[in-house]
């Protein structure tokens, strides 16, 4: 095989080894290829490369390369290897497929959709909510609208930098009081995820034994609590500059800022005629609205339980 | 004279290490496997084979403009250049960021990694269900590595004097501006999405935040 293969070199015209290893030249750096997002522009300086070094040679010694030149020469590795990666894009598909089971990508991708104007003013509503009037969400044809375009419609975005800023600020303050150490920040993250995730599943517990039909999601449930990292925040970095009274003071002004955030849940728990104020009888909506009370009132106690041990 | 080879199976998989400085494919990504085979009855010879470097992908000149765009966070980002996801910078300035970090007294090569692998995850999701157009995560990678290049300035600083203290503070809230600062200009335009700069640079900020602190403290 080899020495036919060798022979066959001696014969016909000098060609690249590896001819198409690089993608279809494409007529400028930075053009979009259909396949991929970015396209790989170190091509462009080696289809200079080959020009080049096709008529001349530099004398390396070509025995090492005859098995590889005969291996990828030949129609089986060729199917091969076609095959081998047409099985990569297979699998890949079977993971996108698999992801959109567990994590629902399209509905995260309405909490996010968010812009800067929305994430100043719902963080002024964290801080002060005592002048908005109307804390409905509008609907748009039976599904609600887009943060951006509503304020009170729940996000996730802030929830999630709120989350990461608060292990931020806590190693921060670990940190002056020369108590840091970088598993620390690990042990904050996962303790604060346990006690979100106890609190949410709380709640889910709640809401199915009092039988409650509303359509309060689950990312619903996540996004309001988690809007309490904020206050949190703030109440941390008031304790690192000011000492226990700014933290006492902030940690307890927000408190009451979440209260009166909490008006956004009990719009989803309740029924819509005990949301307005009505008062309306029955076991069933009293039980609501200790449900609604029992949500807010853990609220400022988790605020105070997480951070007590980081100011001093 | 025909040219095509007997089969060879048996040197289907042991070849890939018999011969690492030839056999290179897996570093470009394929968008279209039928090129590849196109002409699949010929022998080459060596001599033509593309220098070292190029095959794998490693272009100094490309990462040396990239490091310069990085450095200089004012100048407007050409969204070309950060289109091939080029992870050769990113890993050396985290060995950097570690080795710094080594000379100035704290061995935690395990947290640099572990805190860029899930603070890429983290950038890519998040820039995934932002955007309307996706991102591979190499691309998000190749530029939050690149955009490291100022942290690892301010740990080689660590080693001569120790950073707690207001100077120490404050050149650390800069230097993780700076890095900020850089990665969401190079993720507006590569990604381009107006109006959300700020939201962008938030995230990245907590992250070489995050690496701000095992530098400091």
């Amino acid at each position: 095989m080899h020495p036919a293969g060798l022979a066959a070199a001696a014969g016909t015209p000098r060609l690249r080894k590896w001819p198409s290893k690089r993608r279809i030249p494409v007529s400028q750096p930075g053009m979009a290829d259909p396949h991929q997002l970015f396209d790989d522009t170190s091509s462009a300086q080696s289809r200079g490369y080959g020009a080049q070094r096709a008529p001349g040679g530099l004398g390396y010694p070509s025995a090492s390369a005859s098995p590889q030149a005969a291996f990828l020469a030949d129609p089986v590795s060729n199917m091969a290897m076609a095959y081998g990666s047409s099985l990569a894009a297979q699998g890949k598909e079977l993971v996108d497929k698999n992801i959109d089971r567990f994590i629902p990508v399209t509905k995260l991708k309405y909490y996010f959709a968010v812009d800067t104007m929305y994430v100043g003013k719902k963080l002024g509503l964290l801080f002060f909510p005592y002048l908005h009037q109307d804390w409905e969400v509008q609907y748009q044809q039976d599904t609600p609208v887009a943060p951006r375009f509503d304020v009170n419609a729940p996000d996730l975005y802030i929830p999630a930098m709120a989350f990461i800023t608060y292990v931020l600020v806590a190693g921060l303050a670990l940190g002056t009081q020369d108590r840091f150490s970088p598993d620390l920040l690990g042990l904050q993250a996962s303790s604060a995820l346990a006690w979100l995730t106890l609190e949410v599943l709380a709640i889910l517990l709640s809401l199915y034994l009092v039988t409650v039909n509303t359509d309060l999601t689950t990312i619903d449930l996540v996004a309001f609590l988690g809007y309490k990292y904020v206050g949190m925040i703030g109440g941390v970095l008031m304790g690192l500059l000011f000492g226990k009274i700014g933290y006492y003071l902030v940690l307890g002004w927000c408190c009451a800022s979440i209260f009166v955030f909490i008006r956004t849940l009990r719009l989803k728990i309740l029924a819509e005629a005990a949301a307005e104020g009505v008062p309306v009888r029955g076991a069933r909506n009293q039980l609501r609205m200790y449900l609604t009370m029992a949500v807010a009132a853990a609220q400022p106690l988790l605020m105070y339980w997480l951070t007590f041990h980081l100011v001093r | 004279q025909q040219v095509d080879e007997q089969p060879q199976p048996a040197s289907f998989v042991p070849s890939e290490m018999l011969m690492p400085p030839d056999y290179a494919g897996q570093f470009f990504q394929p968008a279209s496997n039928s090129d590849y085979y196109a002409q699949s009855s010929y022998i080459g010879s060596f001599d033509e084979e593309p220098p070292l470097l190029e095959e794998l992908g490693i272009n100094f000149d490309h990462i040396w403009q990239k490091t310069l765009t990085v450095l200089n966070p004012m100048k407007p980002a050409d969204g070309s250049i950060m289109n091939e996801t080029d992870l050769t910078g990113p890993v050396l300035f985290c060995v950097a960021l570690g080795a710094t970090l080594l000379l100035a007294g704290k061995a935690q090569f395990g947290y640099v990694y572990g805190l860029s692998a899930l603070g890429c995850l983290g950038v890519y999701a998040l820039l995934n269900l932002m955007s309307s157009s996706g991102v591979s995560c190499g691309c998000v990678a190749s530029v939050l590595g690149y955009c490291l290049l100022p942290m690892v300035i301010l740990s080689s600083c660590a080693i001569f004097f120790s950073l707690q203290g207001t100077f120490g503070t404050a050149s650390a809230l800069v230097i993780v501006g700076w890095c900020s600062l850089s990665a969401s200009k190079i993720f507006m335009s590569a990604l381009d999405m107006e109006g959300q700069q700020l939201l962008i640079a938030y995230p990245c900020a907590l992250l070489y935040g995050l690496f701000a602190l095992l530098t400091v403290f």
